[in-house]
């Protein structure tokens, strides 16, 4: 409870903020028209997108030999960018649930993005499996549905049936929860609306909110109980993600270190990706007060974390596999750091655990323009361990007669392209239309020296949030 | 009009009944109608053009496929029944070694071919060419009638103007002459002996592109007979081949692979083997199998033959008649023991020799004279007709030609403006000469430069016959209507004689009188068995597809005389390599080069697809600074060709281990005229790229580096410069790692060596087999495939095979890693050709492959190892498919189920055999026609669906209807041969239940030989393979002997 007593001494939000300003500074963007920066930005990501759009239908078309697999490799650029997004989307969890539970409270600020994040982050994964299908038309049936084809159910014994209950689960609760989260907020902009369809549509996805006393009592129960329900398919997800790998037989796949090693590294490129997208919106959108330095910092002690932990995953699986003396598995190891793709393992290495051995220094931690770049870094490395796992381990597995290579298309790389173009549409999207952080929360943690003022603007929202419900006494006043 | 019609009455003849429409124009003042605009579309019919379109868009985009009816027979042919298979005996149209095959033909088209297991040759057999040339029949770009100067013509028309200007040359006593390669048919030579006897001055002369002249000239000297012996590999324990592919491509390749494998390994209680010594230039599959495997560059070997020749002499204890030449490569040790070997094993020995330098083929006579291999190995009384061309009369033709003063050439079978060395010459003698009759059934080189191409049948649509050997005749029957408007070359010659008859009459009156008579039982017991009457005697020979005849007995003494040294070889200057042209095992003398199952067939030795390459051993890469795919200029500098100057060609290099460091291999076959059409094989995509090079053909044309020398067409030795052109051409090959050891640049297991391909000498052996004999025995075949594994799985062996339990065995020692299972497999289960780029792309479909594995450094020793799926007990891909497309049966099958996979892959990336195969993109055939070729009992995949090996359970299928129809509980073995099977000339691999412990297969599984790949992974595969053995003394041994 270190923290407990930090907040009570440095404010979370700088700025000297009057709950009023809370809600005009959050609900700004949504009532004026998009800047400029945000035009470019989302001409370039909706670019990406089309770019991606008719990758992925030409691909559709065509057939997937427009990638550039083979008959050694069958999975490459799909199932890494598959595990990319699925472990993107963990921050977003980690942040709203796990922190919240643990009373995390810098945690309001960032997390209606970061869980906006998750989602579209969840939506670009889900994508990959169903278009990685020779016949995407026929995905579905990966799913255990009645059906009229006699008693055919799917194999539950496939790790990819696991994994569409994962992934469908986790978008479920991920957008309930966020959803949830939204309430007290959405009913702050309809009420700032006058009238409209906005206004309409506020009103009904507030679903009457009207600030009652029962009204907060029974979305703070909600809420508590969805972030219980969410915290374990933290842990879930992408253990069941690394069981895809971890089934299998290949030497490189047939680890059983797979489930704490894909849950750090999810966690770890999620927090990357959160860093990435709050220093560019806190800067684009002025929330500087809402996003200090401060939030920055604890967060970027997180990402030197999960990096220790991710190295230490190296680590033991390079020690596993010489000790195990199995000579498939040594020199699937081996060869992954010096065989024709070592340069992917040495990306991954360099961006995952050495660069951000940087952050140890609090000079580091509190500079936004080292710690950008170590973001990106971080995800491109994520990237490439994917790759290095899913490539690196197939191109040369037990009969030397099979060994092969593989060298991405401009369809696949348009693919990719296109994830990230869904992404950031999507989340600009977002930030347009909905408030990007969470108001009825962050006014829960408004500096104690300044006590709620009366409301100006007239809301209906008193000065308290889910957090603040759940804060001691002694803390709220 | 009215109904009243008045006279009319016309001014003058342009307006009368000669000129309604004039007159019509006249009396319309409005020429053009007035209701639309003068144009040829109206707004009323675009419309409706538009409407149209977009309704059957609607339409035709609703339906997946349009209906289409199929229309029964209405009164079915009592032979036929719909559905089901024929068989008809007959004969392969592949090249000159007449085997024999089975047409399996369905609803009246042939849709396989399956070697003749009776066939006393072949014994079942059939190589990839003549596997794949079911699809030459289906070929659409077959000439489908007769062409006058390029433009079709009806045969009435050719035969026309073919008889006139036959006459005129008769009446001027104009040379005519009849061009063809090896006819081994006895009813065709004798037709074309009558065609010709009705000119003044005619001659036939043969050649074989692949030509084996200087045998026939050198026994023409040695035994006053030009003949080539029949070579009895069967008998032979000891073989020594100089440069001779006789496992690959030379002269009869299936009959001697057979004959090899059947004598190679004896494996009673003490095992005994055969022993074979090879020396060569460039690996070939058959020093792939070799004991001992020397590379010998093409100037040394007339010396080793020489000094071998100077050993057996000595031994033999008669005068050598060539002076001992000292020492050189191979070293006289070597050639001492092998000479000692070949004493011991007299006269079950052979050496052979594929050189075409006669003097040496004369002491490989003398070698085999002194060690009695005549009459024991070599059979000169019966002897080989496969290969009779003769380069001499070849060049005395050219010569003729080219001077201009032949009246009339017959070309058949031979394409001579592509594959000999001086083609241009040709083709402009060709134009210079007044009359020119092609019978070839493809517009090649010499059909397009022939006036007259008279296309004859595919070897699938005419009656014919073949005798590869003296006495034991094949004989062809038609299993489909010509497809085409095509003749047979015996009808064409028959109506230019002025006597037409059909093929079917003229043939059977050739066997009626000169067959018939001489007839004798298959199995060489008189005449009794093979039919009284001559129709029970033809009935039974068609019935069979074979007859054997009684030959006259002539006896062909060896005259020592003409035993000389062999000339020695020119020097080659320092900068030269020797150059060495070889067919491929696929592509032959690129008579198939259209095929594009054999395009596609990886070669046995560097797996290369879809080109030609100049090949150079990796010193000699490393001496010139080459990369493999980097483009080479080839300069032979002509040594006899008066004038020519440089002829010279421009090739990707290949680095081939095993090959002669001062050798320079290029395989002929390729460049071929036709191979245009492969620039679309394959899917055609946004980056996909042409199949074919910048010349818009498959690989190049090698021929124009032949040279004729000492009258015999010369493959090896001429000096070849080598110079780097910096441009890179891609090979697609579909092996990149060439070893089962670890790349050095590994740290730590650099260097380590995969235990994928196991390898006895013949002493282990023997120590296995006393181990295996004396250790007790198991006490019934065990419910697990592997016997001596003790391997304790995570489950329950809870799913006993209570029935059928089907498992395959390949012998590697029989192994020569052909490709005829490949092609086999493709022709039996419908599987696609991808093209070059996809090949490059690494997704080539076969659903067996062959791996080849190469050991050592310089002398490299090569294993093949046929690899398809294993039906895994434990199988990996079943586990992990999430919607149940791969399934195990209840007899052990690992099954897929096409129209229920969604195209994951991840059952292909958990394989640990990667013998799975993706549908990467919708494979159309490039060749509608060819679909007639595909089999109905296969599903053809769509794109997006996995398939892979299923161990033919369309043949299980079958077997099982016709083994209830009869009423037996169980298939009996053998009844089921899989594709790969039953097309093995080495019958290597061998198809079975396990649960049967007297059935070939449980045999095999018993084999002290027995391994399983990756065995100790517990994924239990249904495939045992049974180890190499190389007849050569263990390590040990060999080190206890230098120490003791």
């Amino acid at each position: 409870m270190a923290d407990l007593a930090l907040i009570r001494h440095v404010p979370l939000i700088g700025g000297n903020k009057t709950l009023a300003d809370v809600t005009r500074d959050v609900c700004r963007p949504l009532e004026t028209g998009p800047t400029k920066l945000w035009y470019v930005s989302f001409l370039a990501a909706f670019s990406a997108l089309a770019i991606g759009s008719v990758a992925v239908a030409y691909q559709i078309a065509t057939g997937v030999g427009t990638w550039g697999l083979n008959r050694t490799v069958g999975w490459a650029f799909d199932i890494t960018c598959f595990v990319f997004w699925v472990g993107i989307g963990h921050a977003g969890t980690l942040i709203s649930a796990i922190l919240f539970l643990l009373r995390q409270r810098w945690r309001t600020s960032v997390n209606r993005s970061a869980e906006a994040m998750t989602i579209f982050a969840v939506m670009c994964a889900g994508i990959f499996p169903i278009i990685h299908t020779g016949r995407p038309w026929l995905a579905y049936w990966l799913f255990p549905y009645p059906n009229f084809r006699g008693p055919l159910w799917v194999n539950f014994r496939s790790p990819l049936v696991w994994d569409c209950f994962a992934i469908g689960t986790y978008f479920t609760i991920s957008l309930v929860f966020w959803y949830v989260g939204l309430m007290p907020d959405l009913a702050t902009v309809r009420d700032r609306l006058k009238s409209g369809f906005r206004q309409k549509l506020a009103s009904v996805m507030s679903l009457g909110w009207n600030g009652s006393f029962r009204t907060w009592h029974r979305y703070e129960s909600v809420y508590l109980m969805l972030a219980g329900l969410a915290t374990p398919l933290v842990l879930s997800v992408h253990t069941i993600v690394s069981w895809d790998f971890a089934t299998g037989v290949i030497p490189g796949w047939h680890a059983t270190i797979f489930p704490p090693y894909f849950v750090a590294g999810a966690i770890f490129s999620g927090v990357a990706m959160v860093l990435t997208l709050l220093l560019v919106a806190r800067k684009t959108m002025r929330l500087e007060e809402y996003i200090t330095i401060r939030h920055i910092d604890v967060m970027c002690k997180l990402l030197l974390l999960t990096s220790g932990i991710v190295a230490i995953a190296y680590v033991t699986e390079f020690f596993t596999a010489l000790y195990s003396t199995n000579p498939y598995e040594e020199f699937a190891f081996l060869n992954r750091a010096f065989g024709p793709m070592g340069w992917t393992y040495g990306i991954m290495v360099s961006c995952n655990v050495l660069i951000p051995q940087l952050l140890w220094f609090k000079r580091v931690r509190q500079s936004p323009w080292i710690i950008f770049p170590i973001t990106l870094l971080v995800n491109v490395g994520m990237w490439f361990e994917r790759f290095v796992i899913i490539v690196t381990s197939l191109h040369r597995d037990f009969l030397p007669s099979s060994w092969s290579s593989y060298y991405p298309t401009p369809i696949e790389i348009g693919m990719l392209i296109g994830s990230f173009g869904l992404f950031f549409t999507c989340f600009l999207i977002f930030c347009r239309i909905l408030p990007v952080i969470a108001m009825a929360e962050v006014k829960g943690v408004l500096s104690p020296a300044h006590p709620s003022a009366p409301d100006r603007e007239g809301t209906s929202i008193p000065a308290t949030g889910s957090e603040a419900a759940l804060m001691p006494s002694g803390v709220r006043s | 009009m009215g109904r009243d019609k008045p006279s009319r009455y016309w001014k003058s003849w342009e307006q009368g009944p000669g000129a309604s429409e004039l007159i019509q124009i006249s009396t319309n003042e409005f020429p053009e109608p007035l209701d639309r605009p003068p144009s040829q579309f109206s707004r009323r019919s675009f419309l409706k053009a538009a409407g149209f379109t977009a309704a059957v868009a609607a339409t035709v985009g609703c339906s997946r496929a349009p209906v289409e009816k199929a229309i029964p027979y209405l009164v079915q042919p009592e032979e036929i029944v719909p559905g089901v298979s024929y068989f008809y005996a007959s004969g392969c149209g592949g090249c000159s070694a007449g085997c024999g095959v089975l047409v399996k033909t369905r609803d009246g088209r042939p849709i396989k071919l399956e070697g003749n297991p009776e066939h006393p040759l072949s014994h079942g057999g059939l190589c990839a060419a003549g596997q794949a040339s079911l699809l030459s029949l289906y070929d659409s770009q077959r000439v489908k009638e007769p062409l006058i100067g390029g433009k079709p013509a009806s045969w009435q028309e050719a035969d026309r103007r073919i008889t006139e200007q036959l006459a005129s040359i008769r009446a001027s006593r104009g040379p005519v002459r009849f061009l063809s390669g090896t006819i081994t048919s006895p009813t065709l030579n004798a037709e074309i002996q009558r065609f010709l006897a009705t000119f003044p001055d005619a001659g036939h002369v043969t050649y074989d592109a692949l030509s084996s002249s200087a045998i026939l000239d050198a026994h023409q000297e040695t035994h006053g007979a030009r003949l080539l012996p029949h070579y009895r590999f069967d008998l032979a324990d000891v073989v020594v081949s100089f440069d001779a592919d006789f496992l690959g491509t030379w002269i009869s390749p299936v009959e001697f692979t057979h004959g090899y494998r059947s004598n190679r390994l004896n494996e009673s209680a003490a095992p005994k083997m055969s022993y074979h010594a090879q020396f060569e230039s460039r690996l070939s599959i058959t020093g792939a199998k070799a004991d001992q495997r020397v590379r010998v560059a093409p100037d040394e070997l007339p010396s080793a033959v020489s000094r071998l020749a100077v050993s057996i002499a000595r031994l033999a204890g008669i005068a050598s008649p060539v002076p001992d030449s000292g020492t050189g490569n191979p070293p006289d040790a070597i050639l001492e023991t092998l000479a000692q070997r070949l004493w011991e094993a007299r006269p079950n020995s052979l050496v052979v020799s594929g050189s075409q330098d006669r003097r040496a083929q004369v002491l490989v006579n003398f070698i085999n004279q002194a060690l009695g291999n005549y009459g024991a190995t070599l059979e000169i009384e019966r002897p080989s007709l496969q290969k009779s061309g003769s380069d001499r009369e070849l060049q005395a033709l050219v010569d003729e030609l080219q001077k201009g003063q032949v009246a009339a050439l017959f070309i058949l079978g031979a394409n001579p403006v592509y594959d000999l060395p001086n083609g241009s010459a040709i083709a402009d003698g060709i134009s210079k000469t007044r009359l020119v009759v092609s019978f070839s059934g493809q517009l090649d080189e010499t059909a397009s430069a022939s006036r007259f191409v008279c296309p004859d049948h595919d070897a699938l649509e005419s009656w014919g016959d073949a005798e590869p050997v003296r006495g034991t005749l094949t004989l062809y029957q038609p299993a489909i209507r010509p497809l085409t408007n095509t003749r047979p070359v015996l009808e064409s010659l028959a109506a230019w004689r002025g006597q037409p008859r059909s093929a079917y009459d003229t043939l059977r009156e050739y066997w009626r009188t000169e067959v018939f008579p001489k007839r004798q039982s298959r199995d060489g017991n008189g005449a009794g068995a093979a039919g009284a009457d001559f129709q029970s005697f033809w009935d039974a020979s068609v019935e069979a597809g074979i007859a054997q005849i009684k030959t006259a007995s002539t006896t062909h003494p060896f005259r020592g005389a003409a035993v000389a040294a062999p000339a020695a070889a020119g020097a080659l200057s320092a900068d030269e390599f020797s150059l060495v042209l070889y067919p491929k095992v696929a592509l032959g003398d690129g008579r198939h080069a259209h095929n594009p199952w054999l395009q596609e067939l990886p070669d046995p030795i560097s797996k290369i697809t879809w080109d030609n390459y100049a090949s150079v051993s990796p010193a000699a890469a490393t001496r010139l600074g080459l990369k493999e795919g980097d483009v080479v200029r080839l300069e032979l500098q002509s040594r006899d060709r008066e004038g020519a100057g440089a002829q010279t060609i421009e090739l990707p290099s290949f680095i081939q281990p095993g090959q002669h460091d001062a050798v320079v291999s290029v395989a002929l076959g390729y460049g071929r005229k036709g191979t245009e059409r492969f620039s679309t094989v394959g899917p055609k995509w946004i980056f996909g790229r042409s199949g074919v090079n910048e010349e818009g053909r498959v690989g190049k044309n090698a021929a124009p580096l032949l040279e004729f020398t000492d009258g015999s067409l010369q493959y090896s030795g001429s000096g070849i410069r080598l110079t780097k052109t910096g441009r890179q051409y891609s090979l697609a090959s579909t092996q990149s790692h060439h070893t089962l050891t670890i790349p050095k640049n590994i740290p730590l297991v650099g260097g380590d060596t995969r235990e994928i391909v196991h390898e006895l000498t013949v002493a282990e052996l023997v120590e296995k087999v006393h181990a295996a004999a004396t250790a007790p025995p198991p006490p019934e075949l065990p419910k697990r495939r592997f016997p001596e594994v003790p391997m304790n799985g995570m489950w329950k062996d809870d799913h006993p095979y209570t029935g059928h339990r089907w498992a395959i065995g390949v012998d590697l020692t029989a192994c020569t890693g052909c490709g005829a299972c490949v092609v086999a497999c493709q022709a039996e289960n419908n599987i696609p050709v991808v093209g070059k780029d996809e090949v490059l792309r690494h997704r080539e479909m076969h659903w067996i492959r062959i791996d080849r594995y190469y050991s050592g450094e310089e002398d490299v020793e090569v294993v093949h190892q046929p690899m398809m799926c294993q039906q895994c007990d434990n199988a990996p891909c079943e586990t992990v498919c999430p919607v149940l497309a791969t399934v195990h049966s209840a007899e052990g099958l690992n099954q897929q189920i096409y129209n229920r996979c969604v195209g994951t892959r991840y059952c292909a990336n958990n394989c640990p055999y990667k013998t799975r195969r993706f549908n990467w993109f919708n494979y159309a055939r490039n060749d509608k026609f060819q679909n007639l070729a595909l089999n109905p009992d296969v599903t053809v995949r769509s794109r997006g669906v996995m398939e892979k090996c299923t161990f033919c359970v369309q043949r299980i299928e079958a077997a099982r209807i016709e083994s209830r129809r009869h009423g037996a509980a169980k298939i009996a073995d053998g009844q089921v041969q899989t594709a790969c099977q039953q097309s093995c000339p080495a019958q290597a691999i061998v198809f079975g239940d396990l649960n049967d412990p007297n059935s070939r297969i449980a045999q095999m599984a018993r084999n002290p030989r027995r391994f399983a790949v990756l065995e100790e992974f517990n994924f239990r595969p249904a495939v045992n393979y049974l180890a190499v053995v190389r007849n050569r003394e263990s390590e040990i041994t060999k080190e206890a002997k230098a120490h003791g």
